[in-house]
């Protein structure tokens, strides 16, 4: 294999593809980089044996095709240390030469027959086709609601529930819960699937057109997304998570009797306010809704206390005195994207739930305050 | 069978069941007399474990010749005179029966001259047989002298156990009573050795420390508080010296050794959190009480005692203790000496092995002792260049910044001495931390070695127990309940705990015939990661394992434990350079910080001059 690349596209592939790579592994092969190197395209493709991930560069001029396979923090630092326009890979047996202007480096590596399959996505029958800008939104709104390292190992995923072309993802960590709607391009019959969270972070950093399509096939226990058309198509694959995700409709309260609207800048400056002064001890503001007012207050022990004051035009229902962890409604606020959020109680010790527009709900569950 | 009144010779017997059960009990009975007639020597002697002789001899008032036949009668004393005496008992004895009970079961003799007298009188007394009072040769003072004990009732005597356990009761007990009567100066021989030689008049702190052994010092803390018309003095040992055994632990009631629970207790409550639950304090309390507060008259052994107002008591050991342990630094020293040969028996006398005080060589190596053995094994393994880098680190900041403290070959010893050293306060900068589990860190004195785990527990259960102080525990709401299979025996624990769940911030109840559902969890555990079911899954495991404590601030106390432990950072955790610092600064804050709630130290500290030691350098 011989190759002359662009070093700054390299760098942006690596960046990407870089993160697949595991950090602790008894396998040396599974810290390295897979290259090959085709008529015009230099693929990159890294794997952790759950997600797999497949990227190619166009910025390159293949001299002779081939593959290699070298160590991926080695390259990745050289490629970002070397101010050279353009660099050479070139193979020699297992090892790899790197040359710049006034450098070369040979880097040991393995043969490339070792290194596990990445899958393409090849002939994979496509389940959805949906903009890269709405699934990355999607994400966005949910991702963040995720468990991580939780004991019921469903709830460390993103439900993917597909329902011909409307797609819902729903993500939960036990105590709140995130439902993003988008509509699919294209989509027949029902979908349903616990992606990992991992594999949908990369995802959303593969976009970099939203308005590409991406394709998605699901099978028995594998997703594989293609963002892009054509050879150069990013393409990551990854392990589905086992396991039933909680039944999110049962949670999403449907009689809440109270209801009031809030800028979402505003909401979001009170409650960072707020939160000032809590501790890990008392986390939670308390919420005290009045007809015209609602009072953000927060204690902590030996600290002080916080007040901050929103006026109110549109408050409907009694008065209400809540508590909540401010970080959770935080979160959600970050990833509105401006304009006005709706927020619907009905006791202090019921779920609140935020909407916008009927893309995103987001159930919450209340702290009991003292 | 006809009803018939005892002969006198049984009375006795029966009595001497209740007083004596053993030869420790002859001597404790007779010491106590000695100690009533004002010794200020008392020499006993025994042999074959005293079942063949036991001798007390004293320099007291004396028995005077013509009552010597009313001495070991029963019931008679000199000790109080109507039923108005026993209500402000200030004497040992009291009860008029311990001569006449022992007689009954034993060959005894009494020699006794007063001290004004120009000789002494004997008389002998072998069971119900009495050979009357006769002139015979004596210093002043009494000696009671009993052979052949419990020749007349052999079933006593199968239950008396090993020559060697049976002397080392009567050790045990001289030294009850010397450390209650640090006037009175007592030996003890045994067969041919001399195990107690203690001087009469010494100061009290000194005969604890000769009792419990001199190397004792440094880890007792004196305590002498008045409080409430309670006085309360005593030797506070650190937690660092808790023992296996309650051998250790013993009070004082107006210079009465004594047992009792509610004391025990205050003192177990007032170490909580310090020591492990399974090990005892090494710990001597002298308790002065106006005796009408008091009712000793309860057992004949006199070792149970009834207070007037036990709530009051109890209060005042509690709150004694626990200041006392609270003001004091608890962070134990490393020892490195102790390793390879097991810290030495305190021998108060030079002699063989099994001389007074050895009961502590024989007792299990205390924690500080484990744990210094433990860092000195990680540190033989320590590469030399490491221990040079480490060592080389700890001095060459020590000479930047404390010079004063660097006792050195090149630095100047006379110019040492002359500075008065005083501790130098400042912010900590070099931390290391070690296999992800451990923290080294300097301060004026030398090297801390910090287990992250047992100070980041301990930090968040003092936290958490503010925090509850104050209210119930926040509780985060959960979106559906979350399942936790259990049995029925831990679905019935679930009706006691209920409480107790509230003050924490959990919401749990019955949701089938094998599973209870968790509704609401402490969001303080959420936020250090800790999950609801696989919490309480332990939590009722250990419910059902070791029961329910019936005092809810007991059992709330357990939880926090539990709590703080699996909130703590753990064992293996990497830790950034703030999380370290941010850890080193509560350490600061935290009271008790010494010891982890199980009682497990934090902190170990070596000092530069152990350091200096250990490597050739001193």
């Amino acid at each position: 294999m011989k190759v002359l690349c662009e070093r700054t596209a390299l760098v942006d592939a690596l960046n990407i593809v870089g993160s697949v790579v595991p950090t602790r592994t008894p396998t040396p092969v599974l810290r390295c980089l897979k290259l090959t190197a085709t008529d015009g395209l230099l693929v990159l493709a890294a794997t952790d044996l759950q997600v797999g991930i497949r990227l190619g560069v166009e910025q390159v001029d293949v001299e002779q095709p081939g593959e290699a396979l070298i160590p991926a923090d080695k390259m990745t630092q050289i490629v970002r240390a070397c101010d050279d326009p353009t660099l050479t890979f070139e193979t020699e047996n297992h090892a790899v030469h790197i040359r710049g202007a006034d450098s070369h480096f040979k880097v040991f590596g393995y043969d490339p027959s070792e290194f596990p399959p990445v899958p393409e996505f090849g002939d994979a029958t496509v389940d959805c086709e949906i903009s890269a800008g709405t699934l990355q939104r999607l994400i966005a709104r949910t991702l963040f609601a995720a468990a991580a390292e939780h004991s019921r190992y469903a709830i460390n995923g993103v439900l993917f529930d597909r329902r011909g072309k409307l797609l819902r993802l729903v993500a939960t960590d036990g105590r709140r819960l995130a439902l993003a709607k988008g509509d699919c391009l294209t989509g027949e019959g029902d979908c349903s699937c616990i992606i990992p969270s991992k594999a949908l972070k990369l995802v959303a950093k593969l976009v970099d057109d939203p308005d590409a399509t991406v394709r998605i096939a699901v099978e028995e226990n594998q997703i594989r997304l293609a963002v892009g058309e054509g050879p150069d198509a990013a393409m990551l694959s990854s392990t589905l998570v086992e396991g039933a995700f909680p039944p999110f409709d049962d949670v999403i309260p449907k009689d809440q009797d109270k209801k009031v609207t809030f800028d979402t800048a505003t909401l979001s400056s009170a409650i960072r306010r707020a939160a000032l002064l809590t501790n890990e001890e008392s986390k939670g503001v308390r919420l005290s809704f009045e007809n015209d007012k609602l009072t953000l207050s927060s204690r902590a022990p030996e600290m002080g206390e916080a007040t901050v004051e929103i006026k109110l035009d549109d408050y409907q229902g009694e008065p209400l005195e809540i508590g909540f962890n401010p970080g959770f409604i935080t979160d959600a606020l970050a990833v509105i994207d401006g304009g006005k959020v709706t927020i619907e109680l009905k006791a202090p010790n019921k779920p609140g739930v935020l909407r916008t527009n009927g893309e995103f709900t987001y159930v919450i569950m209340p702290v009991n305050l003292q | 069978m006809p009803i018939r009144r005892l002969a006198p010779l049984v009375v006795n017997q029966i009595a001497a069941g209740e007083v004596v059960a053993r030869p420790a009990s002859v001597v404790k009975e007779l010491i106590e007399n000695a100690i009533d007639a004002e010794a200020i020597q008392i020499t006993v002697e025994i042999e074959n474990g005293g079942r063949d002789l036991i001798r007390v001899a004293d320099d007291g008032v004396g028995i005077r010749f013509d009552e010597l036949s009313l001495a070991v009668a029963t019931h008679a004393t000199s000790k109080i005179s109507d039923a108005d005496d026993l209500a402000a008992i200030a004497s040992l004895g009291f009860r008029g029966e311990a001569l006449a009970s022992i007689a009954a079961v034993s060959r005894m003799s009494v020699v006794s001259r007063p001290r004004d007298a120009e000789g002494a009188g004997r008389i002998d007394i072998e069971g119900d047989r009495t050979i009357e009072p006769r002139p015979a040769p004596g210093p002043p003072g009494t000696t009671v002298t009993v052979r052949n004990l419990f020749f007349n009732t052999p079933a006593r005597r199968k239950f008396l156990r090993s020559d060697q356990t049976e002397a080392t009761r009567v050790s045990e007990t001289v030294q009850h009573l010397a450390l209650g009567h640090p006037q009175t100066g007592f030996t003890l021989t045994s067969g041919a050795r001399r195990t107690i030689d203690l001087p009469p008049r010494q100061e009290r702190r000194l005969r604890v420390l000769a009792v419990l052994g001199g190397e004792l010092d440094d880890e007792l803390l004196e305590l002498d508080v008045t409080q409430r018309e309670i006085g309360i003095w005593g030797m506070v040992g650190k937690p660092a010296i808790a023992r296996g055994t309650a051998k250790h632990q013993q009070v004082f009631l107006n210079g009465r050794f004594i047992s009792d629970r509610s004391i025990t207790h205050a003192i177990k409550e007032a170490y909580r959190g310090l020591i492990d639950p399974g090990r005892y304090p090494t710990i001597v309390l002298f308790i002065q009480i106006d005796p009408s507060q008091v009712d000793v008259n309860v057992h004949p052994t006199k070792a149970e005692v009834r207070f007037r107002n036990q709530a009051a008591m109890h209060g005042a050991i509690l709150s004694a203790v626990r200041d006392c342990l609270r003001r004091a630094d608890l962070t134990p020293a490393l020892d490195l000496t102790s390793v390879g040969s097991p810290r030495e028996a305190p021998l108060i006398i030079p002699g063989p092995p099994r001389a007074f005080g050895s009961g502590l060589a024989g007792a299990p190596p205390s924690a500080s002792y484990d744990s210094a053995r433990q860092f000195v094994e990680y540190f033989r393994r320590l590469d030399p260049k490491q221990k040079g880098f480490v060592y080389s680190e700890v001095k060459e900041a020590l000479a930047e910044q404390a010079p004063e403290l660097l006792i050195d070959d090149d630095a100047k010893p006379q110019a040492a001495q002359d500075v008065e050293v005083l501790p130098v306060i400042r912010p900590v900068t070099d931390v290391l931390q070690i296999h992800s589990s451990f923290i080294v860190t300097q301060d004026e004195e030398g090297l801390l070695i910090i287990d992250q785990h047992a100070l980041h527990e301990r930090v968040m259960f003092e936290q958490l127990a503010d925090a509850i102080g104050k209210g119930n525990l926040e509780s985060q709401r959960l979106l559906m309940p979350e399942t936790v299979d259990v049995d029925a025996t831990q679905i019935e624990l679930l009706a006691d705990l209920g409480p107790l769940f509230v003050r924490i911030g959990i919401e749990a109840q019955q949701i089938g015939p094998a599973s209870i559902g968790i509704n609401a969890f402490s969001s303080f555990l959420f936020e250090r990661g800790v999950e609801p079911g696989p919490f309480i899954r332990d939590l009722l495991d250990r419910a059902a394992r070791e029961g329910v404590n019936d005092d809810p601030e007991a059992a709330l106390h357990e939880v926090l434990d539990m709590m703080a432990c699996k909130a703590a950072i753990k064992s293996g955790d990497k830790l950034t350079a703030e999380e370290i610092t941010e850890l080193l600064k509560q350490r600061e804050k935290v009271e008790r910080s010494s010891n982890c709630p199980h009682g497990r130290p934090t902190t170990l500290h070596l000092s530069i001059q152990e350091l200096e030691r250990q490597f050739g350098r001193r």
